[in-house]
């Protein structure tokens, strides 16, 4: 009978390439453009911030912050594995490179490195199916995933993927050692009608390497296939 | 009486042997001065200054004091101006400044480099009064009217290539940890010698305040007390406030590198003088010693005739006394020279040396002595100290003595 059970789960489960394409094919995309708001909180004090962004593929994609006004004007560049920051204060562009990379956006919970994830996760890892979880109601497929190469920014990771929209519903992300570095949640899952994409309207990060603070990203509006000028993905356009 | 006109007949008897306990007197008193001098003047300056430097009491967020290496912006103290206002009121307060001090990355041209400095807002009066900057400044000018003037440190200046009137990118971070860019203009260049003053740059506080987010607030309260021996009971005044409720309020003496310090040079400071005392009375011992050995019979005609074993000690360390009157007279006079000169003109390290010796307090090129009536007086004593230590063994041995057996061994 167990027998049986397990024969009919192990047909009925994807397999875990089968998932992660999913969750490539729903992640990636050939133009959008959004706005969003962070909200960044720790234990003394929460700070908010409205960004414009615009993406093409996996290697071009911009941000500018609007909002508040001691932040307003800044904007980043990234453009393959090459991240650039326009500083208003200075009028200077500055090349994010190195540790500096592993510092917080605007002091988020995500980092600079998050931000650099230009790769599919198909390429990236090999993974295994571990079991079936459940996330806010939702059914989903846990996988553990182990980067094929030692280097990347989270050697290990511990998915669980939505086993109908193929949104990562939940993610922990490991160092090399095993140690937990950050919690990745995606919520309020909604179509897109233009490009059929799901999409998560809500995200938290946390930290874990600190008590107290998480970061939510709340998607206000997003739109695929639109026209982006070439000029956004351009170093000209930060110092605009 | 007669035990001290006999002690005084007997030191002016050999006149040989009472010069030689009074030169080790003289010797060891006048390296007593100069030692001391030394010692206490570098000791004292290094600390009075280094406490100057870094406020006399200082007040914090308790978690900043815990983790202050990393310069933990975030434990900062909100709304600085209400608690600067309550500790002026204190009695024995003489000034207090709010101070932020934050790491940054110093520019000069178009690419941003790494050179890395201490940025340190606060208001001018504190940069002018009480560490000083003015004295130091080498080069440009003071603060003016402009929100973005700085002073940049020698070594930094140096390190990015900066001069008077440049234009100067400074890269840090807000306490929640973004990047975050202040451009400021070079009004001038000071030089102290040491990494303590030359490793950073100095803004105003509007300036800092912006580049780490932390409006109205500060990474420290500096106080200053009119003596900064008076440091500690100022601080218990400061604590008691409303206002410092939840902040940490440190007197300079409690805090690194001088709370480890003080412990450090009060050793160094004995072993120095012990060490002088020990071979002084040494000396003397010896000399005393033979004193004994020769009046051996004459000891045992004067116990015979009724003088105690106490008196004989008595006879032995008054004489060694009396000599140490007239060699500690003597020895604090010729080490008073060598005192003044060490006070006047000092002993110069040079800046290859003073700039990189950091031990958190600053070191000058040239390091001074500190002569003073009370240190004198201390030799002086110390020197009779001696006198009394190096006579005592012979006096307890002459003490010691049979009557009978002291006068047959004379014969």
């Amino acid at each position: 009978m167990i027998a049986l059970l397990w024969a009919a789960l192990a047909f009925a489960m994807p397999t875990a390439q089968e998932l992660l394409a999913g969750i490539d094919a729903q992640m990636t995309y050939e133009t959008r453009t959004a706005t969003t708001r962070m909200v960044v909180v720790n234990p003394r004090r929460t700070r908010e911030f409205t960004m414009s962004s615009w993406g093409r593929g996996l290697d071009e994609a911009a941000i500018e912050y609007v909002d508040p006004p001691r932040d307003a004007g800044t904007r980043m560049l990234r453009k393959g594995d090459e991240l650039w920051m326009y500083l208003p204060a200075i009028e200077r562009v500055q090349k994010i490179s190195g540790h500096m990379l592993r510092q917080g956006m605007m002091g988020s919970d995500v980092s600079y490195e998050d931000m650099m994830n230009n790769t599919h996760l198909v390429d990236a890892y090999t993974a295994t199916v571990t079991g079936e979880d459940t996330v806010d109601g939702r059914k989903c497929w846990r996988v553990e995933m182990i980067a094929k190469d030692e280097t990347v920014t989270y050697p290990k990771r511990v998915t669980c993927v939505d086993a109908e929209t193929y949104i990562p519903l939940r993610q922990e992300l490991f160092a090399l050692s095993g140690m937990l570095l950050k919690t990745w949640t995606m919520g309020d899952v909604r179509k897109d009608p233009t490009s059929g994409k799901w999409v998560p309207f809500t995200m938290r990060i946390e930290d874990k390497l600190q008590e107290g603070t998480y970061t939510e990203i709340l998607v206000q509006d997003m739109k695929f296939g639109v026209e982006v000028p070439d000029e956004v993905f351009s170093t000209r356009w930060l110092e605009r | 009486m007669m035990v001290l006109a006999l002690a005084w007949r007997n030191a002016q008897r050999n006149v040989q042997r009472t010069v030689i306990t009074a030169s080790m007197v003289v010797l060891g008193t006048a390296l007593l001065v100069v030692g001391m001098v030394w010692l206490y003047g570098l000791t004292g300056r290094l600390i009075a200054e280094g406490a100057d430097q870094v406020g006399h009491v200082r007040l914090v967020d308790p978690d900043y004091a815990a983790r202050e290496p990393l310069l933990p912006l975030y434990e900062n103290i909100p709304d600085a101006a209400p608690v600067v206002e309550a500790v002026r009121s204190v009695p024995g307060v003489i000034g207090a400044w709010a101070v932020i001090s934050a790491p940054v990355t110093v520019t000069a041209g178009e690419d941003i480099g790494d050179v890395f400095a201490l940025a340190v807002g606060s208001d001018p009066g504190w940069f002018g009064e009480r560490m000083q900057l003015r004295t130091y400044l080498t080069e440009g000018a003071w603060f003016g009217e402009a929100d973005d003037e700085v002073l940049v440190g020698q070594m930094i200046a140096d390190r990015a290539g900066l001069h008077v009137g440049d234009e100067v990118r400074l890269i840090g971070q807000t306490q929640d940890g973004s990047i975050s860019p202040i451009l400021g203009r070079v009004v001038g260049i000071v030089h102290a010698g040491n990494p303590a003053v030359d490793l950073k740059v100095y803004l105003r506080m509007s300036q800092v305040e912006w580049l780490t987010d932390i409006p109205g607030g500060a990474t420290e309260i500096v106080v200053y007390a009119d003596d900064f021996e008076d440091a500690p009971e100022v601080a218990e005044a400061i604590a008691a406030l409303p206002a410092a409720e939840g902040l940490a309020v440190q007197a300079w003496s409690s805090r690194e590198p001088f709370a480890g310090m003080i412990g450090v040079l009060q050793v160094v400071r004995r072993v120095v003088v012990g060490t002088i005392v020990l071979l002084t009375a040494l000396g003397i011992l010896n000399t005393m010693m033979m004193s004994v050995l020769e009046r051996t019979h004459e000891i045992g005609v004067l116990r015979a005739m009724g003088l105690t074993r106490i008196g004989v000690v008595s006879l032995f360390v008054i004489e060694a006394m009396a000599i140490a009157v007239f060699g500690g007279t003597v020895g604090v006079a010729l080490g008073s020279v060598g005192g003044w000169y060490l006070e006047t003109y000092g002993i110069t390290i040079g800046e290859n040396v003073s700039q990189n010796f950091d031990v958190g307090v600053p070191i000058k090129a040239t390091l001074y002595g500190d002569l003073s009536f009370d240190l004198a007086a201390s030799a002086f004593l110390l020197g009779l100290v001696m006198a009394v230590i190096g006579s005592f063994l012979p006096a307890v041995r002459a003490a010691a003595i049979e009557p009978v057996e002291a006068m047959r061994i004379g014969r």
